[in-house]
């Protein structure tokens, strides 16, 4: 998959570039408005991520140019500005997604094979773990064919993990994940242990779950 | 005491002061003016006699005889007419008495001489002093009693205008400075007065407001560039951990290093949100409004929250009216509101506490919610400034970093929320608030 990256800061669009291309796909560079907009004229993209602050002009306008040469691509927008009205304008240009800064490179990978999976109908929607089946689209998970019922926090953090296996995600990239940018007052909480234990407690009764694993003073992993 | 009040009372202690003067001088104003009326009455008489005199001769008076005398039926009054020494010479008003048909009176006595063919005549005309002073009492209680209802009068008046006078002062009071909401809102007319002084008043109020208002938008516009500003740091610094992180050759000790930065980092980063959404709720950038049922919100917090219950082995108990809606509120907002206030009673609990969220009117007829809890409590020092920014009322332990309830003041001042805390250490705290736009769905 091709990924246009549109972000000024330097580093930042590097540090997005490496994840991305561990997860291969395949990264494109432009740190201005100007070069993005060359760049979109020349090539076709399957996702196009574009910070709303360049510094030669606004990323909605661009967003509208990029929709007349790249209609099929996905767009998501990255932007420190957190008001509510770029965020439904953008998303009213037809942007697919809204990532507010600063956000974890996980999560934006996240979305993107959420959209891969809504728009694309590429990515799986049915993931086996286990003896387990999980059913990304229905938030379901069955134990041969029994369903088990996991409550929504439980279900985001357990397919949040499938979705990244064999890669240890931190209590504070899940917690984000599940909690959004909602602000509250804890940076050190462990209620996301608590829900693994919920989720152990609620699997174990059908099989083990070995697979899932806690990385001692990280996180969690699924392994597989 | 009030300025109309003070005043009133001055112009009239004054006025009276002024009246008692008049009248303890009255008794003595009213006998001179008698006195001088009688003079006056006197002297006019003689003129007249003189007239006549002049006109038909001293016959016309003496009629043969060799003097002339008259008085009235009372002896109130008499004129009497003499030839006299030719050497006499008197012109004189004065108080003497005489003897008429063998009374004894007081008179005021007009005496003159006057020469008429070559003889010398002496006029005498008189009037008892008591006919002179007989109308001084009643004119004394008359006067005594225009002057009282005059002053009434004027008390009256001088209380109607002073009012008229002051009011722009109490209407300036009003307007400007008593409930005002913080911003203040400056598109307000200037109170008509026609009084400088008012106006002058009024002018520098509105002055000092927007002046306050510059420094309160330019400290807001701060804070909001400036977390807006931290943001693409942290966000690159969050990336390279993360990118870091995921490295396979990484040590466990490098590792743990990352997730203490990402720990810290993130910490950074709430800190950042939180300053970020008390502007944003300060800019009004919150404007959607709907009806909220509170026990559907509360179900949400509780569940969201409720891992941490257990954990404490915390006992909730949610007595809230399944009918009652919250007008013209953001949702999202009161969810945050609530669940700060929910947050707190949880993390300042003991271990098998309580937390009670119950609802109850009030005699205004507010609709009021308080979470209590069972907890540490907050000190009465302590107690006023909860609501500052960065003030942790728990200072001995690294709980937050006190914007929780920052935000729940700002959240509540946005909506015109009134919210209270009573707190007793150790037993303790509760938190009301209060809405004055709800509704109930019960017929």
């Amino acid at each position: 998959m091709k990924v246009l990256i549109i972000e000024d800061e330097k580093t930042m669009a590097f540090e997005m570039e490496a994840s991305l291309k561990k997860a291969f796909y395949l990264c494109d560079l432009a740190h201005s408005f100007k070069i993005g907009l060359e760049k979109l004229k020349l090539n076709q993209y399957d996702f196009i991520l574009i910070d709303l602050s360049l510094p030669d002009g606004d990323g909605l306008d661009l967003l509208k140019e990029a929709k007349k040469h790249n209609a099929e691509a996905a767009y998501i927008i990255i932007t420190a500005r957190t008001n509510l009205k770029d965020r439904i304008t953008g998303l009213d240009l037809g942007a697919d997604d809204y990532l507010p800064k600063p956000f974890y490179l996980l999560e934006l990978q996240s979305r993107m094979q959420a959209i891969a999976r809504r728009k694309f109908n590429i990515a799986e929607d049915l993931l086996s773990i286990g003896n387990f089946q999980v059913d990304i689209k229905r938030r379901q998970i069955k134990y041969e064919l029994e369903e088990i019922n996991l409550s929504r926090k439980e279900f985001d953090l357990l397919s949040y993990l499938l979705l990244h296996k064999n890669r240890v995600l931190t209590r504070v990239q899940l917690s984000e994940h599940i909690w959004g940018t909602f602000v509250n007052d804890d940076y050190d909480s462990n209620y996301i242990d608590a829900h693994i234990k919920n989720i152990r407690k609620k699997l174990n009764c059908h099989a083990n779950t070995d697979w899932l694993e806690t990385v001692r003073g990280v996180g969690y992993r699924v392994k597989q | 005491m009030k300025l109309s009040t003070k005043l009133t009372l001055f112009i009239t202690g004054s006025k009276l002061a002024i009246v008692l003067l008049f009248i303890i001088t009255l008794p003595f104003l009213v006998e001179q003016i008698a006195s001088q009326f009688t003079n006056y009455t006197l002297k006019q008489q003689r003129k007249e006699v003189l007239k006549n005199i002049n006109k038909n001769g001293i016959a016309y008076y003496l009629q043969g005889d060799e003097s002339y005398g008259s008085y009235t039926m009372l002896k109130e009054e008499f004129v009497a007419l003499l030839p006299v020494n030719k050497d006499l010479k008197a012109d004189t008003i004065k108080d003497a008495q005489r003897i008429i048909e063998n009374d004894t009176l007081s008179y005021r006595i007009l005496s003159e001489t006057f020469k008429f063919q070559n003889k010398n005549y002496l006029l005498e005309i008189g009037k008892t002093s008591a006919s002179i002073n007989q109308y001084n009492k009643q004119l004394q209680q008359f006067a005594s009693y225009v002057l009282v209802i005059l002053i009434l009068l004027s008390i009256i008046i001088d209380l109607t205008f002073i009012r008229m006078v002051i009011k722009p002062l109490s209407k300036i009071i009003k307007t400007r400075l008593i409930n005002r909401k913080f911003p203040f809102k400056l598109d307000e007319h200037p109170v008509k007065t026609s009084t400088t002084d008012f106006k002058y008043l009024d002018e520098s109020l509105a002055l000092l407001m927007t002046q306050i208002n510059e420094a309160f938008y330019k400290e807001r516009e701060f804070t909001s560039n400036a977390s807006h500003e931290i943001m693409t740091p942290i966000s690159i610094l969050q990336h390279k951990m993360e990118n870091l992180l995921a490295e396979e050759d990484l040590t466990e000790s490098a590792a743990l290093a990352i997730i203490e930065m990402m720990k810290t980092l993130n910490r950074l980063k709430k800190i950042s949100n939180s300053l970020l959404l008390i502007a944003r709720i300060e800019n009004q950038q919150y404007q959607d409004k709907e009806d909220v049922k509170p026990l559907d919100l509360f179900n949400l917090i509780i569940e969201e929250i409720s891992h941490r219950l257990e954990e404490k082995n915390l006992n909730i108990q949610l007595k809230i009216n399944k009918d009652m809606v919250l007008r013209e509120i953001n949702k999202d907002l009161l969810y945050q509101l609530f669940f700060n206030l929910v947050h707190n009673a949880i993390k300042f609990n003991r271990e098998g506490g309580n937390i009670s969220i119950s609802d109850n009117f009030t005699a205004k007829g507010e609709y009021e919610i308080s979470v209590s809890d069972t907890g540490t409590g907050i000190s009465t020092e302590q107690l006023p400034h909860i609501f500052d920014r960065f003030i942790k009322s728990n200072a001995t332990e690294n709980y937050g970093y006190g914007l929780g309830l920052t935000i729940v003041k700002s959240i509540a001042d946005y909506h015109h929320l009134n919210i209270q805390v009573e707190s007793e250490l150790n037993e303790g705290t509760k938190f009301k608030v209060f809405f004055l736009n709800w509704k109930s769905t019960k017929q």
